[in-house]
């Protein structure tokens, strides 16, 4: 082992069922940190890069990293929010599950920046030689920095006089300026749109499938029933959907039941199934929601505070704060929904 | 399809017996829920989806009218007070930037309200799906899921949003406050009085130099 740690590199590839083409990862002066976002420690692949590239690892939950040291940051999310955060800020992301492009962020989850599915024995050694993909990442314009509707109308509208008088260019500028105020109207809808049937084919339907199959199957089995008997009990007073807000939210629980809300949608909707069928209270809706929904963000406290650009030591103190402080406040909103329900 | 549901239900009735008996059975029932999981994605699709559209459609053209820097501006305006610092603050910020972008909104504030802001704006996440869908599109099923039972059973579900985005702005108000203090506890306790003092510092020198 006498080569230098800087230049050696690995080859990270989509496993079974993952996405993209696969990432070439290296570390360079700056960049020696693979960020494990995975909650519960560094996850296996996060260790693995590091060791084979001569990066350290570091647990994403504990610390945070300025994103310039970053070699790859390593999530486990099956697709709405952590699933493009990396990506945006043009970083190259390894995903653990078995994620596609989804969620608002989808666009920037590109094959040069994302690969998914991916389990320890994706990661391969590759040659020192080839170009580093955390080297030159493709540069997406942040909202703020693309041009706006009312600038681009600037640009149609700002022709210079062309010598027929004054009165023609105001009469046509006049003109020039309700038609690109229309057509900048026209094209904001038109984007908006396109968003929404984006969004509607990337993560409403297949989450729409999703929950029909597991709804057919939990009906046509009678399993609905057996949920019912348990659930009931538990879900038809107060005290039961306490107890629920209480264990969703403990702090060792909370960040495993986060990702996507995956759970606290199929639970709500089982839920609404029970209330379908009478076996649940219609006024219990309002403190039901509340109950299974002590855990949301949970998984994604880090992420959440490098958004707002918190420091090292915020991310410190605040995942711990953001935690224990659910085991206070989703009882607590399960009894305040309660005692709003009434009336319903 | 409807043939097939049709087979199925003759088979329910269990006209053979013996092993092929046990291979209609199989072959009845494994259709059969497939048909129903079929009719729960198509009431989905039909009952949620167009209204849901047009909708979104809507919001995303009227956040981009209003647009990024007057939004930014009123939240500045709303991270001084305590008050609005939980309640204005993060609904604005996840109406307008919707989830997860709407916690970059957190740079406003010190470091030591930043989690406190995160925990406050998070747990709005699903309140704001009553009306405002566009704004956590992927995890609307919190929401869809239980007013769908309640649907169901006949009665309007404008009732049930009403209270869960108001009694949401209550429990965001609460978290705020509560994860702020907690976060003041783990200073203390951590012993970084010292380096959030600092940071308080800084801010504050951001901001004058801001002016």
């Amino acid at each position: 082992m006498t080569e230098t740690h800087t230049s050696r590199a690995v080859f990270v590839r989509a496993g079974e069922g993952g996405w993209g083409k696969g990432l070439l990862l290296r570390t360079d002066g700056k960049r020696d940190k693979v960020l494990s976002v995975t909650g519960g420690g560094i996850h296996p692949v996060a260790a693995r890069i590091a060791e084979l590239i001569g990066a350290e690892a570091v647990d994403g939950f504990r610390t945070s990293v300025p994103d310039d040291e970053v070699v790859a940051a390593v999530i486990n999310c099956g697709g709405t929010a952590r699933i493009g955060v990396y990506p945006r800020k043009g970083l190259p992301t390894v995903d653990v599950y078995p994620g596609a492009p989804g969620g608002p962020l989808a666009k920037f989850i590109t094959e040069e920046l994302f690969v998914s599915a991916v389990g320890v024995k994706e990661i391969t050694e590759a040659d020192s030689d080839a170009p580093a993909a955390g080297g030159t990442p493709p540069k997406v314009p942040p909202r703020e920095e693309r041009p706006s509707a009312r600038d681009v109308a600037a640009t149609v509208t700002g022709g210079q006089s062309t010598g027929f008088g004054r009165a023609f260019d105001s009469v046509s500028g006049v003109f020039v300026k309700f038609g690109s105020a229309v057509g900048s109207f026209v094209n904001t809808m038109l984007a908006s749109g396109r968003q929404t049937v984006e969004l509607t084919l990337t993560t409403i339907l297949p989450f729409m499938a999703y929950v029909s199959l597991l709804l057919g199957i939990v009906n046509y089995t009678g399993i609905a029933r057996g949920i019912a008997n348990v659930l009931s009990p538990i879900a038809s007073n107060p005290l039961g959907l306490v107890v629920i807000s209480l264990v969703v939210s403990l702090p060792f629980l909370s960040p495993i039941l986060g990702p996507g809300a995956a759970i606290a949608q199929v639970v709500g909707t089982l839920m609404g199934s029970q209330i379908a069928i009478g076996a649940l209270p219609v006024q219990y809706a309002l403190p039901t929601l509340f109950a299974i929904n002590g855990q949301v963000g949970c998984d994604f406290i880090p992420v959440g505070l490098a958004l707002g650009e918190a420091k090292p030591e915020t991310v410190a103190v605040g995942t711990p704060a953001v935690l224990i402080s659910r085991l206070i406040t989703a009882p607590l909103a399960v009894i305040i929904a309660w005692g709003a329900s009434f009336g319903l | 399809m409807e043939e097939l549901a049709v087979m199925a239900q003759q088979a329910d009735t269990g006209s053979s017996s013996g092993p092929l008996g046990v291979l209609e059975w199989l072959g009845s029932h494994f259709i059969g829920l497939f048909n129903a999981s079929g009719k729960q994605f198509v009431s989905l699709v039909t009952g949620i989806l167009p209204t849901l559209i047009v909708l979104l459609t809507a919001m995303y053209a009227i956040t981009t009218f209003i647009g990024e820097q007057r939004v930014t501006r009123a939240v500045r305006w709303s991270a001084r007070w305590w008050i609005t610092r939980y309640t204005i603050m993060p609904i604005l910020a996840v109406l307008m930037l919707t989830n997860p972008m709407a916690y970059s909104f957190g740079r406003f504030l010190p470091e030591r309200h930043k989690p406190a802001f995160y925990d406050s704006a998070v747990s709005f996440v699903h309140p704001v799906t009553t009306f405002f869908p566009y704004a956590n599109a992927g995890e609307l099923f919190v929401w869809l899921g239980v007013a769908n039972g309640v649907a169901q059973l006949g009665q309007s579900t404008v009732p049930l949003a009403l209270r869960y985005f108001l009694v949401g702005i209550v429990v965001i108000f609460i978290r705020g406050v509560v994860t702020e203090r907690i976060t003041a506890f783990m200073i203390k306790r951590t012993g970084r009085t010292e380096v959030f003092a600092d940071f308080d510092r800084q801010f504050e020198a951001a901001k004058g130099g801001a002016k």
